[in-house]
């Protein structure tokens, strides 16, 4: 696999306002998306040493995020910097978050999990384009590709034409109608967890709120039970 | 003694969207303590004198008394806001805020059931109500998608009415009943934009951030 693959799709930027957390989870890691006021964009583990206390029920101040339960603080490396409850500790080195790298590209935040090799190769940017919305349905990936590949997509004037679903980088696929052009990063949730997060490519003359219309009916038909062909 | 009194418990949702309502009025008002949990004082004789169906909350205005949550917010909004912010005056925003303040009671009333049975009861059996509450939700989540493109923060018309205030507690208690809010990054905006209202305050399962 290429470099790029290292980097996995975790939130539209735009559904992470600066001075936000959320939770996110990739193939069972539970990770923390957060966003300082600076507007940096941080992904870590979402759990604070003290007790467990997942880090995305915190809250952000300034270029730190607080825990919700004791109110422990940590900064942008992880690393634990304030202990309400014994405000004059020095607090030891070993209290800190695993972090991982994060980046943005193409309107998506991006992290690089435990394991993946440090390439060096940044996200992958897939032009400009314009979020619509994150879609979270309970269905394997598999699943989601193959109802993809025979969607019908707005095809402008009421028409509507089965777009071409196409791989153009780990993670991300376009699916492309007549005046339409979509990108979609998926994130493994789990086996029967995925979240699409698609965004507009420029150009495309539908309009985003009849896309995101689209993306409604796209989950029923995602999570509709699936009825095995009869075979005669 | 104020003209109004609030029968309510702590840890009661409908009750908190009383509370709010009240506070985002500016309205003083006396508040009796019913052991709801696990007491059940509210299906005592005492409050069935008042309220018949034996729940809460249970809101007196001098003589009238009014009992679930969602007509006490109607009376409220009517009787203490003229300018029609929180219930419009004008028919079609009228039935839309209503449309959205009756799916709090029916829609979201899965929602209420669940966190009722996660929090009080020792049945585990709520599976079913969560699966139709995180329905729900994404019924919510996918309306707010579409308000935030054409620029509206708020479920109708262009400011907070009782439709935004009937349904977010089901949303900012959501953990409670075990559904995360991930999922819900629309709702989520709503939230942090909800929190800011002046006269805004939590109850226990709503994080106070400090
Ligand atoms: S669990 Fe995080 S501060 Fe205690």
């Amino acid at each position: 696999m290429s470099g790029e693959a290292d980097w996995v799709p975790v939130a539209l930027s735009a559904s992470i306002e600066p001075g936000t957390s959320a939770g996110a989870v990739v193939e069972g890691l539970e990770l923390v998306v957060w966003r300082d006021d600076a507007g940096k964009a941080h992904v870590w583990e979402d759990r604070c040493p003290h007790r467990g206390m997942r880090m995305s029920f915190g809250f952000v101040r300034g270029d730190h995020i607080a825990c919700l339960y004791h109110g422990w603080s940590y900064d942008a490396a992880g690393q634990c910097r304030h202990i309400p409850a014994h405000p004059d500790l020095d607090v030891p080195k070993t209290i800190r978050i695993t972090t991982y790298d994060a980046g943005e590209a193409g309107g998506m935040i991006w992290a690089r999990l435990a394991g993946a090799a440090e390439t060096g190769h940044p996200p992958p940017d897939f032009g400009n384009t314009l979020p619509v919305r994150s879609l979270y349905a309970d269905c394997s990936l598999a699943h989601a590709l193959a109802v993809l590949k025979q969607t019908y997509l707005p095809g402008g004037k009421g028409k509507t034409v089965v777009g071409q679903l196409q791989a153009v980088a780990p993670h991300v696929w376009t699916l492309e109608g007549d005046a339409l052009r979509l990108s979609i990063a998926i994130q493994v949730i789990g086996p029967q967890n995925v979240g699409l997060h698609i965004l507009v490519n420029e150009g495309s003359k539908e309009t985003i709120a009849d896309v995101a219309q689209w993306a409604v009916a796209l989950r029923l038909t995602l999570e509709a039970p699936v009825v095995l062909a009869e075979v005669m | 003694m104020a003209a109004l009194t609030l029968y309510a418990h702590a840890l009661d949702e409908n009750c908190y969207r009383v509370r709010l309502m009240l506070s985002f009025l500016g309205l003083a008002y006396d508040t009796v303590a019913i052991d709801m949990v696990p007491g059940e004082e509210e299906k005592g004789l005492a409050m069935r004198a008042l309220n018949p169906l034996g729940s809460l909350p249970v809101l007196k205005d001098g003589d009238q008394v009014f009992s679930g949550a969602q007509a006490i917010l109607v009376h409220l909004a009517r009787r203490n806001d003229p300018a029609g912010t929180w219930l419009p005056l004008e028919p079609a925003a009228f039935a839309a805020v209503m449309q959205w303040t009756f799916f709090s009671a029916t829609a979201l009333s899965s929602a209420i059931e669940a966190r009722r049975l996660a929090l009080f009861s020792q049945e585990r059996d709520f599976y079913a109500l969560r699966r139709e509450a995180r329905h729900a939700l994404r019924i919510m989540d996918d309306h707010m998608v579409l308000r935030h493109m054409k620029g509206f923060e708020w479920f109708e018309t262009d400011g907070p009415t009782i439709a935004d205030l009937s349904l977010l507690p089901s949303f900012a208690l959501s953990r409670d009943y075990g559904i995360d809010h991930d999922e819900f990054p629309a709702l989520r905006r709503w939230l942090r934009r909800f929190r800011l209202l002046p006269g805004f305050h939590t109850m226990p399962g709503i994080p106070d951030y400090h």
